[in-house]
């Protein structure tokens, strides 16, 4: 710490006098530092050869950034500032846009209404016109065959359109997860409308319960004592009621643990 | 009586200080951060290997880590210690992907992964080599049996982040990173004495 800098002046100029004094100490100190060294060897050593060249990562950030940079660049653009021609073109382009993601456009028509009127309130339970839940196994089997697949991580640009679609736009997107509503362990789709923002802030009703009522789910499922479709219905449709409803509880059961 | 400076029990390399203390060296914020990934990616990508994450996901943590930040300082927020923040965000989502993959990561530290040819010196003579290699496998096997708090403080330590950055990526306090650090480095000095 006194090495960060930590130490008030009157602790380092201590320790520092009874360094001098103290042979053991010093002893200590040195054998400490072969130990930093000898670990911080191993360290790179052991690591250094797992990385690849950075160029490929910092070309794909590059251009993640040029495309977050230029829809920010975008909103703030004047219409009044472009030549004839090219407001025609510009509305031309944005006619041809609205009419190629026509379902897309429906859905994020949907969200701005939906918008809360606080952005960045955390989100318990998703808005059922923006996530009603979607499924694409629909049988047993399917869901039974294999060990639980790992859900798998959303891409950031579909993240900041469950994000805008949320109204949490100008929130720290830091403080949710984008998660699946159906999870892939039950036949859940990556669909845009199976992903919804899970606020971090929630301290009850958060990630770790949800993935419990997950795993009790596909339990369930896979023992035959639960069919697939009515899982599917119950997590998307309330998924803190379908806790409640499968652990018998109105609180989690990590809650009610002394 | 030696001059030799007063340390601290543990005094890994000093950290760079990026951030507040430092104005950006480029222009606009996309090459700000592109810099700042140059700088730290190895970092960030090295630390978040040796907690166990699998490389893909580690690429990808870094990668989402960094535009994280760009909408961060986007949106005007805090320039204060933007290491310590970039590490903290990484260290949270990792968090996160492990828990998705059932709580468990295979840690590329294990012993018998960590084979001779990883671990050896490339010195010239053969008995050295392999003294080395023997003495890294020991020590490789000390560090494993630490607890995972411990192996955390002194990978990121390795990467150059200090007490106060640590505990803030940690979400511990600054006297836990002490006594954390301090315990783990006596460990590894006595197997270094065996």
């Amino acid at each position: 710490m006194a090495a960060d800098g930590e130490l008030s002046a009157g602790r380092a100029e201590r320790l520092q006098k009874h360094l001098s004094a103290c042979w053991e100490c010093r002893s200590q100190t040195r054998e400490l530092e072969e130990a930093i060294g000898d670990y911080v060897r191993l360290h790179r050593r052991r690591l250094d050869p797992m990385l690849p060249p950075a160029a490929g990562p910092r070309a794909l950030l590059k251009a993640q950034l040029s495309e977050l940079a230029s829809s920010h660049t975008s909103r703030s653009w004047s219409w009044f500032d472009l030549s004839a021609w090219r407001r025609g073109l510009v509305a031309a382009s944005a006619i041809c846009i609205a009419i190629a993601i026509g379902l897309l456009t429906r859905w994020e028509w949907a969200a701005r209404e939906l918008r809360p009127d606080a952005p960045g309130v955390p989100v318990a339970i998703p808005n059922a016109r923006l996530t009603p839940g979607v499924a694409v196994a629909t049988s047993r089997e399917e869901v039974c065959r294999e060990s639980p697949p790992k859900n798998k991580m959303v891409p950031v640009s579909v993240q900041r359109r469950v994000f805008q679609a949320y109204g949490i736009d100008s929130a720290d997107p830091g403080a949710y997860e984008v998660d699946y509503l159906i999870t892939p362990a039950l036949g859940g789709s990556d669909d845009i409308r199976n992903l919804w923002p899970q606020s971090y802030a929630a301290t009850i009703w958060n990630a770790r319960v949800k993935d419990a009522l997950e795993d009790r789910l596909r339990q369930l499922v896979c023992t035959g004592a639960l069919d697939l479709p009515t899982a599917q219905r119950d997590i998307s449709r309330n998924w803190i009621a379908a806790y409640r409803n499968y652990f018998h509880t109105d609180r989690p059961i990590s809650e009610l643990s002394p | 009586m030696s001059d030799q400076p007063p340390e601290s029990a543990v005094s890994l390399p000093l950290p760079e200080r990026i951030g507040a203390s430092r104005p950006p060296k480029s222009s606009t914020l996309e090459e700000e951060v592109t810099d700042l990934f140059g700088q730290l990616r190895d970092r960030l990508l090295r630390y978040l290997l040796s907690i166990g994450l699998p490389l893909q996901d580690g690429e990808e943590i870094v990668q989402e880590a960094f535009l994280s930040l760009f909408l961060h300082l986007q949106r005007g927020r805090s320039r204060h210690n933007l290491r310590g923040w970039i590490f903290r965000v990484a260290h949270n989502l990792a968090l996160k992907r492990r828990t998705q993959a059932g709580g468990s990561f295979r840690s590329p530290a294990d012993p018998a992964e960590a084979s001779g040819d990883l671990l050896a010196d490339p010195a010239p003579n053969a008995e050295d080599q392999m003294a080395s290699s023997q003495e890294q496998r020991l020590l490789m096997a000390v560090l494993q049996a630490q607890p995972e708090q411990d192996r955390r403080c002194l990978a990121l330590r390795a990467e150059g982040l200090s007490y106060r950055e640590i505990a803030e990526t940690l979400g511990i306090s600054l006297g836990a990173v002490s006594h954390l650090l301090t315990r783990s480095l006596a460990r590894l000095a006595r197997a270094s004495e065996r």
